[in-house]
């Protein structure tokens, strides 16, 4: 029987290792040394001057434990079987740092004998114990059937908080505790925290109520703190007792008076307890181990599972997250950079031509109003100067705005890139060629036609000769000869005016000729100077675009380098996870199994434990 | 007894300055209204303690009567005023509807009030008028039981009792730390440091010590002695002493017929009555070889407990053959003599200043709840009367003088105790003279009393205890020497 909650024991044990919980390995194996141990270690708790004292001497017999008014249990009281009467104060050394306190210390306490007449001294802290040193208790050795049985009483100093038990007095070094509370009024709310706290962690846990024959009524406090105990959810026992009572019946060896005190139920429950320990006792405490290592061990897992569900909130995917927002704000940032680099050059184009057209287009009307009235031939010097000049400037105008707007244009396309910090522009140097004069065409000089004095003469003599021959005709008519001072005089008229006239139409055609000479060469320039422009804002398109072209791959690679790496992170990070995950709740299904397990040991199997019990 | 300003005076002036300040505020014009008629009132003594720790016992065996406790006092969280009255008389005060009369049944040895349909929490207070002399100069409360002490050591029926009352008898079983720091709350306030003259603290039930032990009486003496030397406690009362209020109580109300049957029982010869003695149980059922009924030594158990029968019928064979000479040494042996002597001594006789000093509590707590413009003048003027009150001071020596803890000898220790008013507040008590003496006999008195004094606080032989104890004598004396020189005039 024994081996089944021994495996157990083990298997927790080594849950806890495989956990690397060494603390509570030690408690475990703690446990195992003492569930092996066959004595019963029982400890006796309660608030001050409940009678914890008395009652361990009337379960022995013996005034053991001093017993007074005050508190005078300061030390925990360990009495244990002795073939001869002996007491001894144990004290550990003064706790070091970084050496572990439990049983590897023990060998190294202090033992100092104390006599039989001192006891009380020492039980009161005043005897045998050195200053400055570490957690005492005394040890009684008595000769005892019932201790010999293998029992062992600890008596504790009375104190309503479980924390403050420790050392000896230790609740998980007993195999059994009893809380001791007296007659004379119900169970405080102190006990029954008190209790809750021990039940929780201790498999037998039992309520002696002492002092019965000082107290009347004690049966209808014994009913309330039943009711108490039962309302609370205790799962703990009342004994009613007298210890006055027993240790009377003792010294006049009155057994109707000891069974007046209620002693035997509480000696027959310990002996009960003794002799199921292997069994019965040992599984309910396996049992109750099982659940307080599993639910610490169960904590941090639940825990960590919370958490990484938080986690996912954070961390790597959060950031792959960041990295493909930033793929597409780079696309879409590229899509309108080029957008913003061909509309500017568009309308850079169109708007320099309009420039263009409309200073020529401003030369030219100047230039047909100057030839309207002026006669090439005499001004035609200063004015091609003049036009020159003008071209010139128009060209350097448009030029300069030119550079002007490439440039703004460039810092707008290159403002896509502000974000990233790449807000640069490529390195260029436009500015107005000097030799713009230069490159402009060269204008020629327009044929046009002189009236030459023997063209004048031509042109006289032939209207000169009209009017002479009109006038002469119609005189000869009248009488006259044909060549008279009239038709002389009128000859010369006719002559003089074709002349002005030949002249005249002759100044028209120039003027027509040097007015289309022009325009022609204003075409010429516009043509030259806009191809200039077109090539030029071209060139620069092409520069512009090379340059952030290149700047938006290199963007692009770090950030999709940057993704790559995220996903990758999140990849292996979910796989961790996943990874965990599984390994948490294969964990916690272990430990569930392992529960379950120890529960089988102590609820399934009541059948076997009592046949056991009677055989 | 103030050089200058008497306590109480400057207490009245203080409390309608505060007044004046706060003629706006209603609310804390309400609170300095009550506390100046309670300057008029009987004094009020709280009974205070832990769950079960045996108020009510005590303040029956205070009265002398069992009164208490009015039905279910102990859990309905209601405080019970018993107030001098001509006629039996029980007024409940709930939260939520009009005062309402209570009916009042008699019984032999006092009284029982009924609360029918009351629920429990809804009753704050009960006021219950009793003719009494006991209830002559003071107004005993019964209060509901001290639980659940928060981790600043604050309950809100300590802060009532503190409140309401002028001065504490807080019992204790025994006199463990958890019970001791409910009562810690009390020195918040400026005047609970300077001043924690209004506790007297009871180790109660005392005759449970020791399993019921003949001397459990006196090992709980003892006990109480030692813990009133611990300066943690000493700082939190003005005594300890240890009373068995069921004993006490049984003394005083002890009957001719209880008596009767106490002496039928003690007939028995010692070892044939002792097997009936071991336990309660015992003593009720088995025969008694003496013509006692069972329902009679029921009663004897209920109203002595196993221990009174015990010490009654050993005092009885030892010598006390009548119900008064049993009566008066159950009251002394239970520790209520001294209890009362203390509580007249201390709280009683002292009714001026303890009331002056509530008035103080309060003031300094108004004033520090609402703080205006001048309120800090005010709690300075508090702060002021606390340093000049010397009367606090002859308290904390008259307590200290009564435990021998002073280490005076015994004639000098009497002599102080006189001064400082330990056996009367009047001029002639202190000096020690016979009531009619002449002014002039009465000044030389003082004055010598004082030079003594005066040389023994400058001694550097004696211990400082000692010296600081003979200033405060010195200090009574000059008070002494002011008054009548005040009233020569």
């Amino acid at each position: 029987m024994a081996g089944i909650w021994l495996d157990v024991l083990d298997e927790i044990a080594r849950t806890c290792h495989e956990h690397g919980r060494g603390d509570l390995l030690q408690a475990v194996r703690q446990r195992r040394a003492q569930l092996l141990d066959p004595s019963l270690r029982v400890l006796v708790v309660g608030e001050p001057n409940q009678g914890k004292s008395q009652l361990i001497n009337a379960i022995v017999n013996a005034p053991v434990c001093p017993v007074g008014d005050g508190s005078t249990t300061v030390l925990p009281t360990v009495l244990r079987h002795a073939d001869v009467a002996a007491a001894t104060v144990v004290q550990a050394p003064p706790p070091a740092p970084g050496r572990p306190a439990g049983p590897a210390v023990t060998a190294t306490v202090e033992r100092t004998p104390v006599p039989l007449n001192e006891i009380a001294a020492g039980v009161a802290g005043s005897y045998g114990r050195l200053p400055g040193g570490g957690p005492a208790y005394v040890e009684i050795g008595l000769p005892r059937a019932l201790l010999g049985a293998g029992l062992v009483l600890v008596d504790t100093p009375g104190t309503d908080e479980v924390a403050l038990l420790n050392g000896a007095a230790a609740p998980n070094r007993a195999d059994a505790v009893l809380l001791v509370s007296d007659s004379t009024r119900d169970l405080s709310v102190a006990e029954l925290n008190m209790l809750l706290h021990l039940t929780r962690s201790h498999p037998n846990v039992a309520v002696v109520q002492t002092k019965t024959d000082l107290v009347p009524d004690w049966r209808a406090v014994a009913e309330r703190n039943r009711r108490h105990l039962a309302e609370a959810a205790v799962p703990a026992a009342l004994i009613p007792v007298s210890a006055t009572l027993r240790l009377r019946a003792a010294t006049a060896d009155d057994h109707a008076l000891n069974a007046e005190s209620g002693f035997p139920a509480l000696i027959a429950r310990l002996r009960r307890d003794l002799a199921g320990k292997a069994d019965v006792l040992a599984r309910a405490s396996v049992g109750m181990t099982a659940r307080t290592v599993v639910e610490q061990l169960a904590a941090p897992l639940r825990a960590e599972l919370e958490s990484q569900a938080a986690e996912e909130q954070s961390g790597p995917i959060s950031r792959l997250h960041a990295a493909q927002r930033e793929v597409d704000e780079l696309r879409r940032c590229s899509t309108r950079w080029q957008n913003t680099l061909a509309d500017e050059m568009g309308d850079l184009l169109s708007d320099l031509e309009y420039d263009l057209r409309d200073r020529t287009r401003q030369i030219l009307r100047m230039v047909d109003e100057a030839f309207d009235t002026a006669d090439p031939l005499v001004a035609w010097d200063t004015f091609q100067e003049w036009l020159a000049r003008s071209l010139t400037e128009a060209a350097e105008a448009n030029h300069e705005w030119l550079v002007q707007r490439c440039d703004w244009a460039a810092r707008r396309v290159a403002g896509n890139f502000a974000r990233y910090g790449y807000d640069v522009l490529p390195p260029w140097s436009m500015t107005v060629p000097e030799d713009l004069a230069d490159r402009l065409p060269e204008l020629e000089r327009p044929n046009i036609d002189r009236f030459t004095a023997s063209q004048k003469v031509i042109t006289g003599m032939k209207g000169s000769y009209g009017g002479l021959l009109m006038f002469g005709l119609a005189m000869t008519l009248a009488g006259m000869p044909m060549i008279n001072p009239v038709s002389i005089g009128a000859g010369a008229l006719f002559g003089g005016k074709s002349i002005r006239d030949e002249s005249r139409q002759l100044l028209r055609r120039r003027q027509a000729t040097v007015k289309t000479a022009i325009q022609r060469h204003v075409d010429d320039f516009f043509i030259r100077v806009n191809k200039d422009c077109r090539d030029t804002v071209r060139q620069v398109q092409r520069l512009l675009r090379d340059h952030f072209t290149v700047l938006t791959e290199e963007l692009q690679e770090a950030i999709v380098q940057s993704f790559r790496t995220a996903k990758q992170a999140a990849d292996t990070d979910a796989a961790v996870r996943d990874q965990r995950q599984r390994e948490i709740r294969a964990k916690i299904t272990r430990l569930a199994a392992l529960y379950e397990q120890a529960q089988q040991l102590s609820v399934a199997r009541p059948a076997p434990a009592t046949l056991g019990r009677r055989a | 007894m103030t050089v200058g300003l008497r306590l109480d005076e400057a207490v009245w002036g203080l409390l309608h300055q505060a007044l004046e300040l706060y003629r706006d505020n209603p609310r804390a014009t309400g609170h300095l209204r009550r506390q100046l008629a309670r300057l008029e009132q009987p004094l009020r003594i709280a009974i205070a303690g832990p769950w079960r720790s045996g108020k009510s016992t005590m303040l029956n065996a205070l009265m002398g009567e069992e009164v208490a406790p009015v039905d279910g006092a102990d859990g309905s969280g209601a405080f019970t005023w018993y107030e001098d009255g001509a006629q039996p008389h029980a007024t409940a005060y709930s939260t939520s509807q009009p005062p309402q009369e209570l009916a009042i049944g008699k019984s032999p040895t006092g009284m029982r009030v009924d609360l029918v349909g009351w629920r429990a929490g809804e009753l704050r207070d009960i006021v219950v008028r009793w003719p009494t002399r006991a209830l002559r100069q003071v107004t005993l409360i019964d209060t509901p039981a001290i639980t659940g002490v928060d981790e600043h050591g604050r309950t809100p029926v300590m802060d009532r009792v503190l409140r309401d009352a002028d001065a504490v008898v807080y019992l204790t079983r025994d006199g463990r730390g958890s019970d001791l720091r409910a009562l810690e709350s009390g020195r918040e306030s400026a005047v609970g440091q300077a001043a924690p003259v209004n506790v007297i603290v009871v180790r109660s039930r005392v005759d449970e010590t020791g399993g019921g032990r003949i001397d459990a009486l006196l090992t709980a003496r003892q006990l109480a002695r030692r813990q009133h030397r611990d300066p943690r406690v000493t700082a939190l009362c003005v005594h300890v002493v240890a009373c068995s209020g069921l004993v006490g109580l049984a003394g005083r109300v002890l009957s001719e017929s209880d008596f009767g049957a106490l002496a039928q029982v003690a007939r028995v010869p010692r070892a044939a009555l002792e097997p009936f003695l071991l336990s309660a149980d015992r003593f009720v059922r088995d025969e008694l070889p003496v013509e006692v009924a069972g329902g009679t030594r029921a009663a004897l158990l209920d109203r002595l407990g196993l221990f009174g029968v015990r010490l009654a019928t050993t005092l009885v064979r030892t010598g006390c053959d009548s119900r008064v000479a049993l009566s008066a040494e159950l009251i002394r042996r239970s520790g209520l003599g001294e209890l009362r002597e203390l509580v007249s001594r201390f709280f009683v006789d002292r009714r001026d200043t303890l009331k002056a000093r509530s008035a103080l509590a309060a003031v300094e707590a108004v004033l520090r709840a609402d703080p205006t413009h001048g309120s800090g003048e005010l709690l300075g003027a508090v702060e002021q009367i606390l340093a000049g009150a010397h009367e606090f001071q002859e308290l904390r020596l008259l307590a200290a003088l009564r435990d021998g803890g002073l280490g005076f000898d015994a004639e000098l220790a009497r002599e102080a105790r006189r001064l400082v008013g330990g056996d009367g507040v009047g001029l002639d008590a202190r000096l020690g003279v016979e009531h009619d003496a002449s002014v002039q006999r009465l000044w030389e008195a003082a004055s010598q009393a004082q030079w003594r004094w005066r040389e023994r606080a400058e001694d550097p032989l004696l211990r400082l205890p000692q010296r600081r104890g003979a200033q405060v004598v010195v200090r009574s004396c000059e008070g002494m020497l002011a008054e009548l020189a005040e009233g020569g005039r």
